[in-house]
């Protein structure tokens, strides 16, 4: 081991850059109990928990946050669904098509949401759909596809094939071996492109505004009163939000733990 | 022999490919039932594809599989009454172990009452009864391999596959399972075919070897018969350690060859019979006695030579020795007290020609 | 019982009939059918959409005007090069920034590796936009970030941080760190110990053997990461809207008001046509270099 003066180094890095990056999460939730006399919650006017006391005092807020839930938990689990499909096939067949399936999923990764948002919102334009529940749903399944394939894949990818064969030899068809063994052994990917794609699609906000309409999202009713004075009602609401996920990701993390297979 | 049933196994005209690459060519094979069948070969030679052929999980590219009498080419594996024990075990690790065990019996519906009854006594056979509740990883390598052969056997196939099942135990443990397996395999009654690339473990299990290589069965039958007469160079490298000598035939008929500098070397004339005048003879070390010059040698192959080599492997004493007439030779005595010749002694090696083998 | 026996060779052998495997095909259709559905067709759609004239009293007509274009390289020249330039910079910023914490994270935590990294990720459980919103506070005017630039004399007496294109790549970079730091850590993490050790060994200092053995490796992550970073920068608008003015407009921003305010659907979308030329410019040359089974992770 080196042992260098400069071994401070990097862990005080680490510290700094932690703090860096949870500064905006302190300020969110602290701000939340600003007591605020203005209309724009940017300066620190003295401590009240008025806020959390009336979190229902703007129903927009709350309306937005169950619809970005609703539609968060149907896309996600569209997309894992069929995410999961094409990791089992990109990982267990070989067949031709192959770069090109892997760059089909690549795309939605890395355009940026302005033209995947813009070319839905011209699509549903040429085609009259009107803009709105559907929409979006259709959007969030779409971008969260990709996530879900990357996910289910490495974890297929770490289990051992011969128990596919290990289940077929022991006479079970192959519904029966995806049903007994495969699933269980993959569920924890799977579980995790579903918190992955609810986590991004609560989140999202640019491909939202585009495919909404006039449907209001969390992200979309924040931006909305961006201009007018953003309530702290939303930093409280959204240190819920945080709170929740961050929950959900660790009991999800922690059940990871127990289930990891010899 | 009458052939009244027809073979447990039965490969006619197999080759599998993969792409531009061929890791069966046009394998012809036929297991008898109950018999311990061992696919022996260095890796790639096509062995472990060969066995997966048989379980089902590799298409043949050409060729029909047969398994008693029955064409089960294009029988996916869960139709097919051999089981298989993988090289990693393949144990499921969210199932406990009698679960595992019970896996193949539930899928065929057998009863509650019925599946409890084989599992418990088929956990006793191996040793562990007391396992039943725990999960793979808590067990260790070898009781896990004896689990995975226990999820096979419960299911009393017809054919059981093993692959390479006993690579990852230690010698010990090795050696143990060989004996076990092999009696299992009486008692069971079965006919086991077992891949391995341990040529002892072949010839220690195995009623009857086939040796493969780059595809082809090169040569198949008793584990003595083949490694007293293994008929190629490869066979006779990869089974045990030859000598060979380049020698010419003075008489078929006799069997008289002669080495280098015209010395005769006898052999049995049976074993002449490609008719070419220039043929490579091989001798086993352990064939070979090494004696003083002077002292009247008793087997009627005798060469001079010195010893350039001596190294003691506690049952063995292996020497090197140089001769003029055919190179190197590798000379194996076991270790009875006898006299030890030391580097640059001068010794005669002999042979009896029933110990030389032609090799193509 | 029967001896085993090379059986005779069979010449009458027929050819096993291969079963067409359809099984990878009925997997993969779903999911690549919605793919092919809404994204690949809108795109197409974009850019019928961008050859069109018109206006939303008159409709919109498809006339092949390719003019539209034109305004690409003049109207709008600047905020595409505004645009590029923000990205860059936020990304470098964002390498500079995530690649120790990568390091970092790879080499330096032990044991708690799993726990910073979720620590590193948590933050970015926060909505987006009030993440974005929170810069707002740390580059208020009156608040103390601002303050102490201006009594240090970076800022002059009036000088603002919010409203410039500081603000909009300080808001950039933070947004998209972590889409820096997980592929290079991900690419640190598969590294071989002992191929460090080996290097430490015959380099001696650390910093050669980082610089030869450490950073070369890592590449693939550091591509990667660029290629998240830059791409959704280079189409961001938020940022601006929230932490800029509209002098630091990007081509974000003019989408989204010409799709969503102004509804001049050519113009956005010709615009949407260009950017994404750029990024399939990057995402092929990335193909070139690396294959694509790395792609999706």
């Amino acid at each position: 081991m080196r042992r260098s003066r400069f071994r401070w180094v990097l862990p005080a890095y680490l510290g700094g850059g932690l703090l860096y990056l949870f500064l905006p999460v302190i300020l969110v939730i602290v701000f939340s109990f600003n007591d605020l006399r203005g209309r724009f919650n940017v300066r620190w006017q003295g401590f009240t928990t008025e806020h959390w006391l009336a979190l229902f005092r703007f129903p927009a807020i709350p309306r937005a946050l169950a619809t970005s839930l609703a539609i968060a938990f149907l896309s996600s689990f569209v997309a894992t669904v069929l995410g999961t499909l094409v990791a089992l096939a990109l990982v267990r067949y070989r067949f031709r098509g192959r770069a090109a399936t892997n760059v089909s999923l690549f795309m939605p990764m890395a355009t940026p949401e302005v033209v995947m948002g813009s070319s839905l919102l011209a699509l549903f334009v040429a085609l009259r759909v009107g803009t709105g529940f559907l929409t979006i749903l259709v959007a969030h399944v779409l971008f969260n596809i990709s996530y879900a394939v990357a996910t289910v894949r490495a974890r297929i990818i770490g289990f051992d094939r011969h128990l596919e064969e290990a289940a077929m030899d022991l006479y079970a068809d192959e519904w029966q071996t995806f049903r007994r063994v495969t699933l269980p052994m993959i569920m924890p990917g799977v579980f995790g492109a579903f918190l992955l794609g609810f986590a991004l699609s609560i989140d999202d906000f640019v491909i939202s505004n585009f495919t909404s309409g006039s449907l209001q999202t969390f992200p979309l009713y924040v931006w909305g009163a961006a201009r007018r004075g953003i309530p702290p009602q939303v930093n409280a609401w959204g240190t819920l939000i945080f709170v929740a996920t961050v929950s959900l990701m660790l009991l999800f993390l922690w059940y990871q733990r127990r289930r990891k297979p010899a | 022999m009458t052939h009244a049933e027809p073979p447990a196994v039965e490969l006619k005209g197999v080759t599998k490919r993969f792409g531009d690459f061929t890791a069966v060519k046009d394998l012809n094979l036929a297991v008898g039932e109950n018999r311990f069948f061992a696919l022996l070969g260095p890796s790639g030679c096509g062995k472990t594809t060969t066995l997966r052929m048989i379980g089902g999980f590799e298409e043949p590219s050409e060729g029909s599989i047969h398994l008693h009498g029955e064409d089960v080419t294009n029988t996916k594996p869960f139709k097919r009454p051999v089981n298989t024990v993988f090289q990693s075990y393949a144990l499921f690790p969210h199932l406990s172990i009698f679960e595992n065990v019970a896996f193949g019996l539930r899928r065929r519906r057998v009863e509650e009452a019925e599946v409890r009854r084989k599992v418990e006594a088929i956990l006793d056979l191996v040793q562990l009864g007391a396992r039943g509740n725990q999960k793979p990883r808590q067990l260790s390598g070898g009781q896990q391999q004896r689990v995975a052969l226990a999820r096979a056997l419960v299911n009393h196939p017809r054919v059981l596959l093993l692959d390479e099942p006993l690579g990852a135990l230690d010698l010990k443990l090795r050696k143990e399972m060989q004996i076990e397996l092999k009696r299992i395999q009486q008692d069971v009654g079965i006919t086991f075919i077992h891949v391995t690339h341990d040529q002892e473990e072949a010839m220690t299990m195995a009623d009857t070897i086939a040796v493969m290589n780059q595809g082809r069965i090169e040569r198949m039958g008793e584990p003595t018969e083949i490694y007293e007469d293994p008929r190629t160079g490869f066979v006779a490298s990869f089974l045990g350690a030859s000598n060979l000598m380049q020698a010419r035939v003075v008489s078929s008929g006799r069997g008289e060859l002669a080495v280098d500098g015209g010395t005769p070397i006898w052999i049995q004339p049976e074993r002449l019979q490609s008719g070419a005048s220039l043929v490579l003879i091989g001798v086993r070390p352990e064939k070979l006695h090494l004696s003083e010059p002077q002292v009247p040698a008793h087997p009627p192959n005798v060469l001079p030579g010195v010893v350039t080599d001596v190294s003691f492997t506690g049952v063995t004493t292996q020497y090197l020795i140089a001769t003029d007439a055919v190179g190197e030779l590798v000379v194996v005595v076991q270790n009875l007290g006898d006299r030890r010749f030391h580097r640059n002694d001068e010794v005669t090696v002999g042979w009896y020609p029933e110990h030389g083998f032609v090799v193509a | 019982m029967v001896t085993d026996a090379v059986a005779a060779p069979n010449p009458t052998s027929t050819a096993a009939i291969r079963r067409p495997r359809r099984a990878p095909y009925l997997l993969l259709l779903p999911g690549m059918l919605w793919i092919a559905l809404f994204f690949f067709i809108p795109l197409s759609q974009l850019v019928i959409t961008s050859l069109q004239e018109g206006s939303l009293e008159r409709g919109f007509e498809l006339t092949w005007a390719w003019e539209n274009y034109a305004a690409l390289f003049t109207t709008y020249r600047a905020h595409f090069l505004r645009s590029m330039l923000f990205a860059g910079i936020a990304t470098a910023l964002a390498l500079l920034i995530g690649y120790p914490l990568a390091y970092a994270i790879a080499f330096r935590t032990g044991r708690f590796k799993n726990l910073f990294l979720v620590l590193v990720l948590m933050p970015f459980l926060v909505p987006f936009l009030l993440r974005t919103l929170a810069w707002r506070i740390i580059l208020a005017d009156e608040n103390v970030v601002v303050t102490t630039l201006q009594s240090v004399g970076i800022l002059s007496p009036q000088g603002r941080l919010l409203a410039t294109p500081v603000a909009v790549v300080a808001g950039l970079t933070y947004n998209l760190l972590p889409f820096m730091v997980l592929p290079i850590y991900v690419a640190l993490e598969k590294l071989d110990r002992s191929m460090l050790e080996a290097a430490a060994d015959l380099y001696g200092t650390p910093s050669v053997s980082f610089l030869r053995v450490t950073w070369p490796l890592s590449l693939p992550g550091v591509i990667s990461g660029t290629l998240l970073t830059f791409i959704p920068a280079a189409g961001d608008y938020v940022e601006v809207e929230l932490l800029g003015s509209p002098q630091s407009a990007m081509v974000g921003n003019v989408i989204e008001s010409k799709f969503l305010n102004v509804i001049d659907y050519p113009a956005a979308a010709s615009l949407s046509v260009g950017l994404m030329a750029v990024v399939v410019v990057f995402v092929v040359l990335y193909i070139r270099s690396f294959g694509t089974e790395e792609l999706v992770t």
